[in-house]
């Protein structure tokens, strides 16, 4: 067919873009693909969460500084620990405060799930702050040694070159990407939906609710985690402000809703779009807040659907079949 | 009187006194969730900008006492404003929706606040009749912050009268439990929203003026109370004004005491009594069950 050698096609361009990309752009564009390709995972981990379960996870951003503070407290602590042992220590970190968690939290929905998480958040930061002798204070812990990508006997790669490390955080975040679409496309994804849209007939079925909650609670949260400890490795660095503060939380929900809202691929759009404003913005004034402000206020205002929902209405008007014949209705 | 217990007693007016305060912003935001559904992120923001209203009322007139009452209001004002070009467009989008929006509208408050005001923290003098102590049963008490715990008892005392004895609250407290019904008995439900929402910024305003002396104005407020407000509210329960009476209390309480006794872990113990709380009851000390 057509269409799968297109699709074809397409993956390979897509794949060759990303080898060549280091080579093309130099340093500076790599290490902002790095940030945009964490932020990116992160944010679809949230909405795993909020766009296929309808729970809210308003604190997200503890996952995001467990995963990262595991694995830097890790690489801190024990000596001559590769590198995928250390990821699988803030990966390890995330799943199981996502078990504590999930006791308290899969029992509540709506408002009080967001609050909770908001909450906790906000203790996960303090603590964080507080807790000197573990986590370093607002410093955070730095200078941990990173070590090099190895598997016995056959190959080392030094991380300490960006290049090196910009081709190890892709493959990692582009597995983690791919894991969470297949898990969206399982049966068990189906259910997942449907305790989104009517979770008492999901009852009736007889699937178990809360139990579903929570698989995609601790799936959500062990991505997230995933995305931290690759930031941690990136930066070299985790402190509270840049892991757990409430900023980090709001953006995965910025990315999310700009990027649109219940499609798998829509928080990637939205990394993209505020990462490319965030780039742009600082370039020209220093008043970041005022224009994050406003653009936040004009994306809710006009185009509440975010941006896959403007590429749908695109779509719709010019490119589906019956475009011309139907006049769409204004959207209000 | 012995010095431990004089103690005691100054981190108890002080913890009075900043619980109060507390309280005036979070039943402002409990009264915007439970009535109209909407979290507003922005709250502390309007919060803060009462505080730099009051400095610069303050400034321009000298009074204190005229800043005490025109900066609220006008606080309220921009609130109004909000609620009535932003928020009530995107109230079919749902929760999330609010919540960027009013963490929009938080931003840009900030941002404009830094480009009027600058960063540093202002000063805001209080009249000498306030400033100093006084001196009740061979104690030392400070005349502020007794005044801030004596303003906010009346602050509340107005609005339980209002709210329980006249028929503007009766109207409100129906459209509480059920907005629809009592549009429908014809009442105008979008003013007595627009109403609320008005008094919710205005409470948070009398306390950003409150606080203002206390701890200067600087950009840093908005955190800081937002932060705690939100807590005392998830608490307290959504909607609850007991709830949040009590809990503001036992946290203003917690964050004196805790800071003479355990200084470096004060603020966790605030979160700590949240996460026992919400394990056990996880709408609230009085929120209702879903």
């Amino acid at each position: 067919m057509m269409n799968k050698k297109v699709q074809w096609i397409l993956w390979v361009g897509l794949i060759v873009i990303l080898i060549l990309y280091p080579k093309v752009f130099g340093i500076y564009y790599t290490n902002l693909f790095i940030t945009f390709a964490v932020l990116a995972i992160y944010s679809v981990s949230f909405n795993l969460l909020l766009g296929y379960t309808a729970l809210f996870s308003f604190g997200h951003a503890m996952f995001f500084g467990v995963g990262g503070y595991g694995t830097a407290l890790a690489l801190k602590h024990i000596a001559g620990l590769s590198l995928l042992g250390a990821m699988g220590m803030g990966l390890l970190a995330a799943i199981v405060f996502a078990l504590i968690l999930c006791p308290i939290v899969v029992r509540v929905t709506g408002s009080a799930f967001a609050m909770l998480h908001l909450a906790f958040g906000q203790l996960m930061y303090v603590l964080a702050l507080k807790l000197r002798g573990i986590t370093g204070g607002e410093d955070g812990i730095g200078g941990f040694p990173i070590p090099p990508f190895s598997i016995p006997g056959v190959v080392s790669i030094n991380m300490k070159v960006p290049a090196n490390f910009y081709y190890f955080a892709i493959v990692v975040l582009g597995v983690s990407l791919w894991i969470m679409w297949f898990f969206t496309k399982t049966p068990f994804g189906q259910i997942q939906v449907g305790v989104r849209d009517n979770a008492m007939r999901i009852d009736y079925l007889g699937f178990k609710v809360p139990q579903t909650k929570a698989v995609v609670y601790v799936v959500a949260g062990a991505f997230a985690g995933v995305a931290g400890s690759i930031f941690a490795l990136f930066q070299n660095l985790i402190a509270a402000d840049g892991a757990f503060s409430i900023m980090v939380s709001f953006a995965a929900v910025i990315n999310t809703l700009v990027g649109g809202l219940g499609s798998f691929f829509g928080p990637i759009c939205g990394a993209a779009i505020m990462q490319i404003l965030e780039e742009v913005t600082t370039r020209y004034t220093d008043r970041v807040e005022l224009v994050a402000g406003l653009i936040l206020i004009l994306v809710i205002m006009f185009a509440p659907t975010g941006f896959m929902g403007l590429v749908r209405l695109v779509k719709e008007r010019w490119f589906s079949p019956s475009a011309g014949k139907i006049k769409l209705e204004k959207v209000s | 009187m012995d010095p431990t217990t004089a103690m005691y007693v100054a981190q108890g007016i002080h913890g009075l006194a900043y619980g109060m305060v507390l309280f005036l912003v979070a039943s402002g935001l409990t009264l915007i969730f439970g009535m109209m559904d909407i979290l507003n992120l922005a709250h502390a923001a309007f919060f803060m900008l009462a505080a730099y209203f009051c400095y610069q009322f303050l400034s321009m007139t000298g009074n204190f006492w005229a800043a005490l009452l025109l900066a609220p209001v006008a606080t309220a004002f921009f609130g109004i404003l909000m609620e009535r070009f932003l928020l009530r467009k995107i109230h079919a989008f749902g929760l999330m929706s609010q919540l960027i929006l009013t963490v929009g509208v938080s931003l840009v408050i900030l941002a404009g606040v830094k480009i009027f005001w600058g960063t540093e923290s202002l000063p805001v003098k209080i009249p000498p009749i306030l400033s100093g102590l006084v001196m009740i049963g061979g104690m030392d008490y400070p005349v502020y912050r007794l005044f801030v715990i004596g303003m906010s008892l009346v602050v509340l005392a107005i609005m339980a009268l209002l709210l329980y004895k006249t028929r503007l609250g009766k109207i409100v407290r129906a459209a509480v439990s059920d907005a629809d019904m009592v549009n429908a008995l014809g009442i105008n439900i979008p003013l007595v929203f627009t109403f609320v929402f008005g008094v919710g910024i205005w409470l948070a305003g009398v306390a950003g003026v409150a606080i203002a002396p206390i701890l200067t104005v600087y950009p840093g407020l908005e955190a800081q109370m937002g932060m705690d407000a939100f807590v005392v509210v998830i608490t307290g329960g959504f909607g609850s004004l007991a709830g949040a009476f009590i809990v503001s209390i036992i946290f203003g309480l917690l964050s004196s005491y805790g800071v003479q006794f355990v200084s470096s872990l004060a603020p966790v113990l605030m979160f700590a009594f949240m996460a026992i709380v919400l394990a056990i009851r996880p709408t609230g000390l009085f929120g209702e069950r879903e």
